[in-house]
């Protein structure tokens, strides 16, 4: 099936769901050819009553370019149906013609609101390969920066939360937080938000004097600025009534979805990379992991939005503690510049804000990897929205995907 | 490296690898045949002494002259993170039986797989492409597609960037020059 110019390229005459002029009011025809798989025939087969809806890919709510193609009856969902690949740009292939350096600055734009988690997992993985030593303050260096980010993260989506269900100011006081963390990152990194910042054996310059004068008014605020956010929306009646008990996940449910992340903690299971399979110094380190939905029913959207903000005053801990036990030292690992690893294979993983984010690295001894896989959580967690969503409202498919909090960045690779 | 679970794995599993189990730094790496992966997935996951209940990963390679999945799984009865590699598959034909049954969010990741390397997942109900257009006919993360920037490595007019009609049960005339081992 391929366009009369050979190079067939883009969703066209071809693709299911576009209707063409000839085709409008020929309702009985979608798809218009015989459907590709099972759950295509019976995604695209109407019942009474039943019609299909386009949502996006340029809709405000989507985090990203995310289409849905929902299948609605009334105003219930009865099934939906996600298309990606509209941010596609083949980081695997990119990254297998980079060399080991090159790498790090290929997989950073994966997720922009998280950048140093998508650095972490490539450099922990090749420093395997290359049996490198990461001297110690480099480590408490990257925990730091990483904790950070990850307040950022989650205070940004706390802010897109309500922005998804209408409400306007919390994005704004979101941004006032995410902005003073970025811009002190770019005073340590030189970036606002793709840092690059990561190396392999350690990182890109030791912390500054700007970087910790910043840091340290922030501290001085964090917690009392987080309770103050908090209040803006825990309080709102309307806020809570929708996001009470709609999308609940069970914990079961989740292991087998191959859920991570802060939504598996709100279904009830306490799985975390930091602690689960430790890695950097997280050993060394003191913070719990917060567990909600521990109930047989699991957890709902209120849930993983309570555990988001749970996690953010751990994460305030964890800076604190790094900052108390810094160690002095170098924060390079001595290494050539060209790298030329043995031929073997590589996995590591680390908890990103959204989950568990993992690099499968095989070398064949050149310069560059031979074959580079990347895991995002977005991507697994986007397969539940269409199971969550199952007899809900339109008005809730974007505040389920939402409290998901999925990045478009990371899902399309 | 837990010592315990490649004793435990070799006890259990002795028919169905296919190859040593190696160990390096925080993980444990079998390899098995595609044709006995159900069997050797459901008994690492209901086995209550091996309770790999989470997947993290799922992984296609083309080694240039065969093709593999791989997969990793977590478990809290060992510190390793679990690595099985499906190996031999002929890169003509490559064929491997789904794991939706056992984990339904596999689905998505085995979608990936196969839009990037024409791996056909059996039992699978959904295998479309996923990020490429539905008319696309090749499959980009095979080692014979090549990028334009690629070609400081290829010999003159290696390189297209464009879509070759690789089905998967089509034969690629062009080897690929990049090959590793296992």
């Amino acid at each position: 099936m391929t366009t009369p110019t050979g190079l067939g390229h883009h969703a066209s005459e071809d693709d299911p769901r576009i209707m063409l002029d000839g085709q409008i009011g020929q309702y009985e025809q979608v798809p218009p050819y015989p459907p590709r798989t099972e759950r295509e025939a019976e995604f695209y087969s109407l019942r009474d009553g039943e019609m299909f809806l386009n949502m996006g890919p340029q809709h405000p709510s989507t985090h990203g370019v995310l289409r849905v193609v929902l299948k609605i009856n009334g105003e219930n969902v009865v099934d939906l149906d996600p298309v990606l690949g509209y941010l596609h740009r083949g980081v695997e292939k990119l990254c297998e013609n980079s060399d080991y350096h090159h790498v790090i600055s290929q997989i950073d734009p994966l997720e922009y609101v998280s950048s140093l988690f998508m650095e972490w997992a490539p450099v922990m993985s090749f420093e395997q390969l290359l049996d490198v030593k990461v001297p110690r303050r480099a480590e408490y260096i990257r925990v730091l920066t990483g904790e950070l980010l990850r307040v950022a993260s989650h205070v940004l989506f706390q802010g897109w939360m309500a922005l998804d269900l209408g409400g306007l100011a919390p994005i704004l006081y979101s941004f006032i937080e995410r902005d003073e963390i970025v811009e002190m990152l770019a005073a340590l990194t030189g970036q606002r938000m793709l840092f690059n910042y990561f190396r392999i054996g350690g990182v890109n310059g030791d912390l500054n004097h700007e970087f910790m004068s910043r840091l340290g008014d922030w501290m001085s605020r964090a917690l009392v600025q987080h309770e103050a956010n908090i209040g803006l929306l825990n309080e709102n009646e309307i806020f809570v009534r929708r996001m009470r008990d709609i999308g609940r996940l069970d914990g079961e449910t989740a292991k087998r979805m191959g859920v991570s992340g802060p939504n598996i903690r709100a279904a009830g299971v306490p799985f975390d990379v930091r602690r689960a399979h430790p890695y950097s110094v997280y050993p060394e380190l003191e913070f719990d992991i917060p567990v909600r939905g521990t109930g047989p029913a699991g957890g709902d959207s209120l849930d993983r939005y309570l555990l988001r903000l749970d996690e953010v005053r751990e994460s305030i801990r964890i800076i604190d503690q790094c900052l108390h036990n810094m160690p002095d030292g170098p924060v390079m690992a001595r290494l050539p510049r060209l790298m030329r690893p043995r031929p073997g294979r590589a996995w590591a993983a680390v908890e990103s804000p959204r989950g568990l984010f993992g690099t499968y690295v095989i070398s064949d001894g050149t310069d560059q990897p031979f074959r580079m896989k990347i895991h995002d959580p977005s991507f697994v967690h986007l397969q539940l929205v269409g199971m969550l969503m199952k007899n809900n409202l339109i008005a809730d498919t974007m505040a389920v995907m939402a409290s998901l909090d999925p990045v478009m960045g990371g899902i399309d690779k | 490296m837990d010592r315990s679970l490649k004793a435990r794995l070799e006890a259990r599993l002795a028919d169905h690898l296919a190859g040593p189990i190696r160990q390096r730094h925080d993980q444990t790496e079998i390899r098995i045949r595609p044709a006995d992966l159900l069997e050797v997935m459901r008994t690492l996951h209901d086995d209550p002494d091996f309770d790999f209940t989470i997947i993290a990963d799922l992984a296609g390679v083309d080694t240039g002259t065969t093709m593999q999945v791989v997969y990793h799984l977590w478990s809290a009865k060992t510190t390793d993170w679990l690595r099985i590699i499906a190996e031999g598959m002929p890169r003509e034909d490559p064929r491997i039986p789904s794991l939706t049954g056992l984990w339904p969010g596999a689905e998505w990741m085995e979608r990936e797989t196969y839009d990037m390397f024409g791996i056909i997942f059996e039992g699978n109900r959904d295998l479309r492409r996923i990020y490429m257009p539905p008319d696309y006919a090749s499959f980009p993360l095979r080692k014979d597609f090549y990028l334009p920037d690629d070609s400081a490595r290829s010999p003159g007019g290696g390189a297209r960037h464009v879509e070759q009609p690789n089905a998967p049960v089509v034969t690629s005339t062009r080897a690929p020059r990049r090959t590793v081992r296992g």
